[in-house]
């Protein structure tokens, strides 16, 4: 997708200038964790399982090499082709050409972050085809030609009163009554349900691949993947080379934490692992299927000091935890991923040039470290990326001449501890009859979205002072 | 094209891999053990498996014998749609269920765009997730889970497993003696959605009701146990 990363901060303020979208957005963002911890509380093994899943996964990465040629082994035994894709480019290639082979003028598609990672879509479009996106929300988006808001519900910040206009404007169905949610979603399974039928291509994504036997795991709710898996003559798998893993047990070991992760359900409507086409006995299926495995970057990442990123399983836990995705939402991000998880793999995916704003979208709060059931250290990496950025100098100026300032400083504790020692008593002073300050010189932003509160009298490190000497003293006496 | 991509990609790979022997790598992975499985609300494997179906906002029932089982799926077909039509797969388990019994006159093929139900003989039922597993061919074809408005399945309590490990062996031991199927389904709930201001609604694209039928030996009271669970 086109890439509008560098307008991060225009895009969030305008973002915030939507009351009702602000409102929406922060609904879902007490809900979403909600839903989340109470699924990990009830089923209170999230530490354990989530170790066992990094072991394996390290595991799974420090043996990729052997994991992958197994996985091509049992792929292409089962009766598929395997195809290899350095970019997004090669995959879009790759696929428009398979649907040519076929003469293939309709398609289904199921939700994959990977074809709106290479725009697969607009790719096949612009050839012609009628590609017919079926998971309910990325539908939604497609007939608003909007991008995907959130990884997992990619039209939430939608309100069900745009989506019935959508549908109004969009389907041409005469008068009827779409007052219900329910009715929407009837709506669109009556019109999608047509478009299964009539399909001459399925194209679906992986949530893991098992080296073990060549399946690939399709998680989904809906259904929808799975009949974009089965009725279409053709199946394309569209995936990346880092979902492999060893066993089938550890896809769906993987699939405790995802699920739970993503929406709080101990498992979801549908799990289905697909092997290939159709066997001689089959009555049903499709014909020839094919694996799409793309690289776009992921090798790079494995060679570097973010390879922990590639453990990252797209649940969207990180997003529905981070203060500043509540606050700017997804499309701030102008990026196929957002949130923390996009803002670490954005910049690896393009180029800290373009999108270096985006590791600076956080308040180091840590939440989405903590839920985030791969483990990743988030936090880390986006600071990572915020020390290549001031090394690359691609930080305003204003901001490294500041920062350059606070590093000496703290590396100079005496006068350090001075300065604030005659700072905080000041503010402390000045903020005494209110307790708050609506106002700050320097901070400016941050104080017209709240109130900064006066200081206590002391520093810490005055008030640690005081502390041990009275300790001190109370020893002396025993 | 696609070949260079193959040979650059594994290539870059192999720069950072460790280089360890397939020996080594199998030995690493098993020293990991066995990944932590969700409790069962329940010690009875049964009871367990029929409250996680109803958490799943399934339904359920239990037959001791097969001329119950049909005549659970005579009672559902006609409680929603005062018919006896249904569509089921070239299973042998089914074609020799006693049918008469219950009036049910099965049409053993595909379901077609716009059947009202569809049953299946599940392989599996795995008492963690309250999910039945299918896999797809002749008994049991893919469309049959997924096109039809209700979704009943027939599973032996034989069958049930307690989590999704255990699943796996069971399907290893299977497909060694069958080879893969095409797709191992596990299925639970009916198709839902929450795409739309999070709201949950179901019958999204699949079946918009999902009944199962639990068939075999099991505790007296286990269905009520199962509702007090599914309901606490």
């Amino acid at each position: 997708m086109e890439m509008h990363s560098q307008a991060f901060l225009e895009n969030a303020r305008e973002a915030l200038g939507d009351p009702e979208k602000t409102r929406r957005r922060g609904l879902l963002a007490a809900f979403t964790p909600m839903v989340r911890n109470a699924a990990m509380e009830s089923f209170g093994k999230f530490e354990p399982l989530r170790q066992h899943l990094r072991r394996v996964r390290q595991h799974t990465l420090d043996n990729l090499d052997h994991y992958l040629d197994r996985f091509e082994q049992e792929a292409l035994s089962n009766g598929n082709h395997v195809h290899f894709a350095m970019d997004g480019e090669e995959m879009n290639r790759i696929v428009l050409e398979i649907c040519q082979r076929h003469s293939a003028r309709r398609i289904a598609k199921g939700k994959s972050m990977v074809t709106e990672e290479t725009g697969l879509s607009r790719h096949l479009q612009g050839a012609g085809l009628n590609v017919t996106e079926t998971d309910l929300g990325e539908y939604i988006i497609q007939q608003a030609g909007e991008p995907p808001s959130h990884i997992v519900g990619p039209a939430l910040h939608k309100s069900a009163a745009e989506v019935r206009d959508l549908f109004l404007a969009r389907h041409d169905l005469g008068e009827r009554e779409l007052e219900e949610t329910s009715q929407l979603v009837q709506e669109a399974r009556g019109v999608l349900r047509q478009r299964f039928l009539e399909a001459d291509v399925g194209i679906i994504g992986a949530n893991a691949l098992v080296a073990e036997n060549g399946y690939s795991m399709l998680v989904t709710n809906e259904g929808n993947g799975d009949l974009c898996a089965n009725l279409p003559p053709v199946l394309i798998v569209c995936t990346t080379l880092e979902r492999i893993l060893p066993r089938a047990e550890d896809a769906t070991a993987m699939m405790r934490l995802l699920v739970r992760s993503a929406t709080g359900q101990p498992h979801t409507c549908y799990t289905s692992f697909y092997s290939g086409p159709r066997r001689e006995q089959d009555t049903d299926g499709p014909i020839e299927t094919h694996f799409v495995l793309l690289d776009d970057k992921r090798t790079d990442i494995l060679a570097s000091d973010y390879r922990e990123m590639l453990q990252c399983i797209r649940c969207g836990a990180c997003l529905n935890h981070c203060p500043i995705y509540a606050a700017a939402g997804g499309h701030a991000y102008g990026a196929v991923y957002m949130g923390p998880m996009g803002s670490v793999l954005t910049p690896l995916l393009t180029s800290l040039e373009e999108s270096h704003l985006l590791p600076n979208a956080c308040t180091s709060c840590g939440r989405c470290a903590e839920v985030c059931p791969s483990g990743i250290p988030l936090p880390d990496l986006l600071r990572d990326l915020r020390q290549a950025e001031q090394a690359a100098k691609l930080s305003p100026p204003r901001w490294r001449t500041g920062l350059k300032l606070h590093a000496w400083l703290a590396r100079h504790p005496r006068l350090y501890h001075g300065l604030t020692a005659l700072g905080i008593p000041l503010l402390h002073r000045l903020g005494r009859r209110r307790g708050s300050f609506s106002k700050l010189p320097l901070a400016g932003g941050w104080t017209s979205q709240r109130d900064f509160p006066a200081p206590q009298r002391k520093t810490f490190m005055q008030a640690y002072a005081g502390v041990l000497k009275a300790e001190k003293k109370r020893r002396r006496h025993d | 094209m696609t070949k260079s991509a193959r040979s650059r990609i594994f290539a870059k790979i192999r720069h950072s891999s460790r280089g360890a022997t397939a020996a080594t790598i199998r030995e690493e992975l098993d020293s990991f053990g066995k990944a932590p499985a969700a409790d069962l609300p329940t010690p009875d494997t049964a009871t367990a498996f029929l409250a996680n179906v109803l958490k799943n906002q399934g339904t359920v029932d239990c037959a001791a014998n097969r001329t119950d089982a049909v005549r659970a799926v005579g009672q559902y077909l006609y409680q929603h749609y005062r018919t006896h039509r249904l569509v089921a797969g070239n299973d042998s388990r089914l074609a020799a269920m006693p049918w008469r019994d219950a009036g049910v006159l099965p049409r053993f093929g595909t379901a077609e765009g716009n059947e009202p139900a569809a049953l299946s003989y599940a392989r599996l039922g795995v008492a963690e997730t309250g999910a039945v597993v299918t896999f797809t061919g002749k008994a049991n074809p893919a469309a049959n889970n997924l096109l039809a408005e209700h979704h009943i399945v027939l599973v032996n309590c034989e069958d049930l497993v307690g989590d999704m490990e255990e699943a796996w062996l069971r399907i290893r031991h299977e497909v060694d003696r069958d080879g893969r199927p095409r797709g191992i389904n596990f299925i639970a709930g009916p198709s839902s959605t929450a795409d739309i201001e999070g709201q949950l609604v179901y019958g999204a694209h699949g079946p918009r009701g999902w009944h199962v039928i639990l068939l075999g030996y099991m505790p007296a009271s286990a269905l009520e146990d199962a509702r007090a669970l599914a309901a606490g």
